[in-house]
Order: C-alpha cells, then sequence, then structure tokens
C-alpha cells in the first residue's frame, strides 16, 4: 500500500498522526465495509460509492473517535446511517415484511434422519449463499451479516443497528432459521438430499 | 432445563453470548440429551459453513485506490 502524502501546509506533526491513526484503525476494515455495503445495497456499484462515503465522513469525523476502541463498529455504524439515509430508496429490497409473523422452521427436525450432520451444506457454494442472504428481509440480512459474514458479538450489533440487545437476539435467531430453511429448500431442490415431504 | 429451552439458547450458547451459569445449565442438558447434542452439532455445522462462505471477499483493489486517493492526495 502507498505510504499516503502528508498535506505540506500547517503543523503537520499532528496532521501525520492523525493520517497515521486513520490508516491504522479504520482503513484496516475496508475489507468489512466493503462486505457489509455490497450485502446492504446489493449490487457493486452501490457498493463502491456506499464505503467510499463512509470512508470520507469517517476522515472528517476522526477525532470524535476514541483510539483503540471499536473501530469497526464506529465505521459500520456510519456506513449503516449513511445506508439507510442515501441507498435504500433505491435498494431493491423496499419491502415491509411482518417480521413476527415469519415462522421459524427447524431444518433440523426435518433432516435428522437422512444427515443429521448438516453434509449437504457443503454442497451449496458461495454464490448460493448469498444469493440467499440477499433474498431476505433487510432487518434480517442485516443481522446475518454483522453476525456471521463479519462476526461481531451481539453487544457490538445491537450498538450499530441501535436497537435493544434482546432484539439482536431474536432477529439473529429468526434470520439463521429462516436462511437455513430457503437453503434446505434449494438443496431439495437441487437433490442434494431427499428431504422430507411437508 | 428443558429441551425447549435449551433450543432457544441454541444459538447464544453456540455464540458463546450466555452468562456462565446457563451456559453450564445448557451444556448440563446437552450431556444428557443426545437429540439436542445432535440438533446443537447441526446448528454448529450450519454457522461454520455460513462464515466459510462469507468472510473471503474482499474490496476491489481499485477502491482501495480511490479512497486512498481522495482521503490523502486530494
Amino acid at each position: 500500500m502507498a505510504a499516503p502524502t502528508p498535506p505540506s501546509s500547517g503543523s503537520s506533526a499532528p496532521v501525520d498522526e492523525r493520517t497515521a491513526g486513520f490508516e491504522r484503525e479504520a482503513l484496516v476494515h475496508l475489507d468489512a465495509l466493503y462486505r457489509v455495503a455490497l450485502r446492504l445495497s446489493g449490487n457493486a456499484a452501490d457498493a463502491d460509492d456506499l464505503v467510499q462515503e463512509t470512508m470520507l465522513k469517517a476522515f472528517r469525523a476522526w477525532d470524535q473517535y476514541e483510539p483503540g476502541t471499536n473501530a469497526k463498529g464506529w465505521l459500520l455504524t456510519i456506513l449503516r446511517h449513511t445506508f439507510i439515509n442515501e441507498y435504500r430508496r433505491r435498494a431493491r429490497h423496499p419491502e415491509s415484511v411482518d417480521l413476527d409473523a415469519i415462522e421459524p422452521f427447524a431444518v433440523f427436525e426435518n433432516i435428522q434422519e437422512e444427515d443429521p450432520q448438516g453434509r449437504f451444506f457443503d454442497q451449496i457454494v458461495d454464490d448460493e449463499v448469498l444469493r440467499a442472504i440477499d433474498a431476505l428481509p433487510e432487518q434480517f440480512r442485516e443481522a446475518i451479516v454483522l453476525s456471521d459474514v463479519e462476526g461481531l458479538s451481539y453487544e457490538e450489533i445491537a450498538r450499530v443497528i441501535g436497537v435493544p440487545l434482546g432484539t439482536v437476539k431474536s432477529r439473529l435467531f429468526r434470520a439463521r432459521r429462516v436462511l437455513q430453511r430457503n437453503l434446505y429448500k434449494y438443496a431439495v431442490d437441487m437433490g442434494y438430499i431427499k428431504g422430507s415431504r411437508t | 432445563m428443558n429441551c425447549r429451552d435449551a433450543v432457544e439458547h441454541l444459538y447464544e450458547f453456540l455464540d458463546k453470548e450466555l452468562t456462565p451459569a446457563i451456559e453450564r445449565e445448557v451444556r448440563d442438558h446437552l450431556e444428557e440429551c443426545q437429540p439436542c447434542l445432535e440438533h446443537f452439532d447441526f446448528e454448529q455445522a450450519f454457522l461454520k459453513f455460513l462464515q466459510a462462505r462469507c468472510r473471503a471477499r474482499s474490496a476491489p483493489p481499485e477502491l482501495k485506490r480511490k479512497i486512498l486517493h481522495e482521503l490523502f492526495d486530494g
């Protein structure tokens, strides 16, 4: 990676430090931001713009960031706000789904005889999993991406999304169950498993 | 703890988000309940599979260059 050229004007030491700090603590999360942006926006062009805008906003607000605290969470919060305020209208999922009406369905109960260890999952390729995630209602998609794709803790997710911890737990539970059901149905359709007649 | 309670705490257990006391209760239940143990193993396999499929992607190099340029050369 090319070293940034410090601006020549002004007292350069604090500016250099600021730049170096931003590179060290924020830019290292670029891949994570991109993955989340891609899943939220649903296309590479918007994801590019969203990440650029997030990094710019973050750089401008860098003085508000407390060094050594959770930079990834801080950046994801900015990214999420930017997405909601500027991109969501254009995103593919303007749906309003009654999430509570979605029945959590336990795949395991349907498959414990045939494939209790879930070996059929191994046959499902990356793109198919991503497609299935993209097809989830936004609140579910967000929970899955922050947890399973980016590995945030429940508390970090609660802070990024701005909801109570209990909401994160129940949302993630339902999100995973719905995703699992959809991947299971896909695997049955593809003939990876027989599945049970429902 | 019964099967229903154990399954309710399933993901919290696998995500290591439970308090030590409740985690202990789940663990005790799993030691004596084979069906729940298999269910937990299945869900763990599912989470591992999800993570393996999704975590590898990185941002395009072109995007990195653009951002570096915008932030530091602009």
